[in-house]
């Protein structure tokens, strides 16, 4: 019965994977001849000496480092702030909403958004008197604004998995800990917050290797620029392997590196959610 | 006191939702209006003129290069988002059904296969997407229905093989036994004794990988190159470039790629939070 799976994924990712490793340490490139040499680590050097491969790292940094604390901040504040409000059930549903639409239809709406000269985002400052803001055309505000964007859409999915987890904690022990005298910020904590750790964690490491595939945004708004300020790391990946270079060979070098950051990512994810305990193999506790 | 604190918090509530949702007010909005009032400073909150000619295209909206407008330019590519949708939807929940049968009755594979289906999941798609271009292209699959039905399943497959194993460990391994002793092989017992019993399970992953099938961008992006295969997504992507974007029909655009899916999405709620957040 796991033979159809098994088939699928030796296909489609076993395969793909060995042909990208080997490909790896060749000169592989379509733009250039059929013929392909084994270059050793050749590929593997030239991430080093490329500049934009650095920049793209950045980026893919600061998108880690600045808008995943931040909709980690923002998601358990909101849960925190509709919880118990009237009309709780529509709100939420509403803020849900960001993370349901396919990014590339996000990528049209906030290209709108931005727009220069008749933009919303640029009316609405200039009634505090900002000046009208370059925000796909300067390099700060491109990185910032595809910031904003990933606050945007995937906050909600933050909140959403903490809202989750509040709506499993039974409401005695929070009843009790009230009886026993215990203010608001200490209910949050010494009872809640302890019982949520376990949740927020598995959310910030999903956040972070979801961060890693950040690709259809970029897409659809700056297509990497101003020059090369908003490349991520995979849409630098799609850029010399697809769109611009053919260049087969480099392209696997940088995807083998994403690949071995992502498998430790992954494994630390699978430590955080007792993956083997929720399948149910082994571990009693 | 407590009063102020109640209202500061609706003031904080309003902010947030005005944050989450105005991008897709603006979207709606700009759909309906008619091309004089796409670029307009300050920007029209309403539309005056409502108008549908974004959804069927119109004389005026071909000034702009729009290309994109009416719905007979979009049919090709919503053809292709449903076939490609619908078919990863099914067979992806018949072999994670199958899949996770096994693996959640009879531990086929132990933990390492399991944990290995899940993990796939989790890989960035760009790494596998240049290796399958240069695969496809030698099957001759490049700018085929089946190109994006088999990537996408590598996609839907893991999640649904997680939320089914949860689903069925709590069908009682009693129901599959009785089913043996009335002479049941075990794919008969899964077939009409579990199968049926799991049936809001079976559903929910159809739901959440037609989602996922048709919002997906960057392997359909790389697999096809044409209104034969290509799917919504690419669609919106190819008409934004340019300057003087023909904004109303895209964004009537924008709303076909986007509806299907935000409907899916509100009715599969439920399941989507427990799927999350499964047996905590």
């Amino acid at each position: 019965m796991v033979l159809p799976v098994l088939a699928l994924f030796l296909a489609m990712t076993i395969y793909p994977f060995g042909f990208m490793i080997w490909a790896s340490f060749r000169d592989y490139d379509l733009s250039k001849s059929a013929e392909t040499h084994f270059i050793g680590l050749s590929n593997y050097f030239q991430i080093f000496r490329d500049s934009t491969a650095i920049e793209s790292m950045k980026f893919t940094a600061k998108l880690l480092s600045i808008a995943v604390p931040v909709e980690l901040v923002l998601g358990v504040l909101i849960a925190f702030l509709i919880r118990g409000v009237k009309g709780e059930k529509i709100i939420r549903s509403s803020l849900l909403i960001p993370m349901m639409i396919p990014p590339a239809v996000s990528g049209v709406a906030w290209k709108m958004l931005y727009n220069f000269a008749f933009g919303p985002v640029n009316w609405f400052l200039s009634l505090f008197g900002v000046p009208k803001i370059s925000w796909l055309g300067d390099p700060f505000y491109a990185q910032l604004g595809i910031i904003i964007i990933d606050v945007w859409q995937w906050t909600p999915f933050i909140f959403l998995m903490i809202y989750a987890g509040l709506q499993s904690i039974p409401q005695d022990l929070i009843d009790a800990a009230r009886v026993d005298g215990a203010d608001w910020g200490r209910v949050f904590l010494h009872v809640e917050f302890p019982l949520l750790r376990p949740l927020i964690l598995v959310a910030l490491v999903l956040r972070i290797i979801d961060c890693l595939k950040t690709f259809d945004i970029v897409f659809m708004t700056t297509w990497g620029g101003p020059g090369s300020a908003t490349h991520t790391y995979s849409f630098y990946i799609y850029k010399v392997g697809i769109s611009f270079g053919w260049n087969i060979g480099y392209a696997s070098a940088l995807s083998v590196l994403l690949l071995i950051v992502a498998i430790v990512l992954v494994n630390v994810v699978f430590r955080l959610v007792r993956m083997r305990q929720q399948l149910g193999f082994g571990g009693e506790e | 006191m407590k009063k102020i604190l109640t209202i500061v918090r609706y003031i904080l509530i309003a902010i947030c939702l005005i944050f989450f949702l105005f991008p897709v007010y603006w979207l709606v909005i700009t759909a309906f209006k008619p091309s004089d009032e796409w670029f307009t400073m300050p920007p029209r909150f309403f539309p005056t003129k409502p108008t549908l000619a974004n959804f069927f295209g119109a004389k005026e909206t071909e000034v702009f290069g729009g290309t994109t407008g009416s719905i007979e330019n979009i049919f090709p590519y919503l053809r292709n988002s449903i076939v490609v949708g619908v078919s990863v939807a099914l067979i992806g929940t018949v072999i994670s059904a199958l899949a996770a049968y096994a693996i959640a009755r009879y531990r086929v594979g132990g933990p390492f296969l399991a944990e290995w289906i899940i993990s796939i999941r989790m890989l960035p798609p760009i790494v596998s997407a240049v290796p399958l271009y240069v695969i496809f292209t030698k099957l001759r699959l490049i700018n085929t229905w089946w190109a994006l039905i088999l990537s996408h399943l590598v996609i839907v497959v893991p999640l649904g093989v997680w939320l089914l194993i949860s689903f069925f460990r709590e069908i009682p391994r009693e129901i599959d036994e009785a089913a043996y002793v009335d002479g049941a092989t075990p794919f008969q017992a899964f077939f009409y004794v579990v199968l049926p019993l799991s049936a809001p399970g079976l559903a929910a992953v159809a739901v959440l990988s037609l989602i996922q099938s048709w919002g997906e961008f960057l392997l359909a992006l790389v697999l096809t190159n044409d209104a034969r295969a290509q799917t919504l997504p690419i669609f919106l992507g190819r008409y934004i470039t340019g300057w003087r974007v023909a904004w109303g029909p895209l964004s009537a655009a924008g709303i076909v790629t986007m509806l299907p899916v935000v409907v899916f999405a509100l009715v599969a709620q439920r399941y989507l939070i427990r799927g999350l957040t499964s047996e905590r």
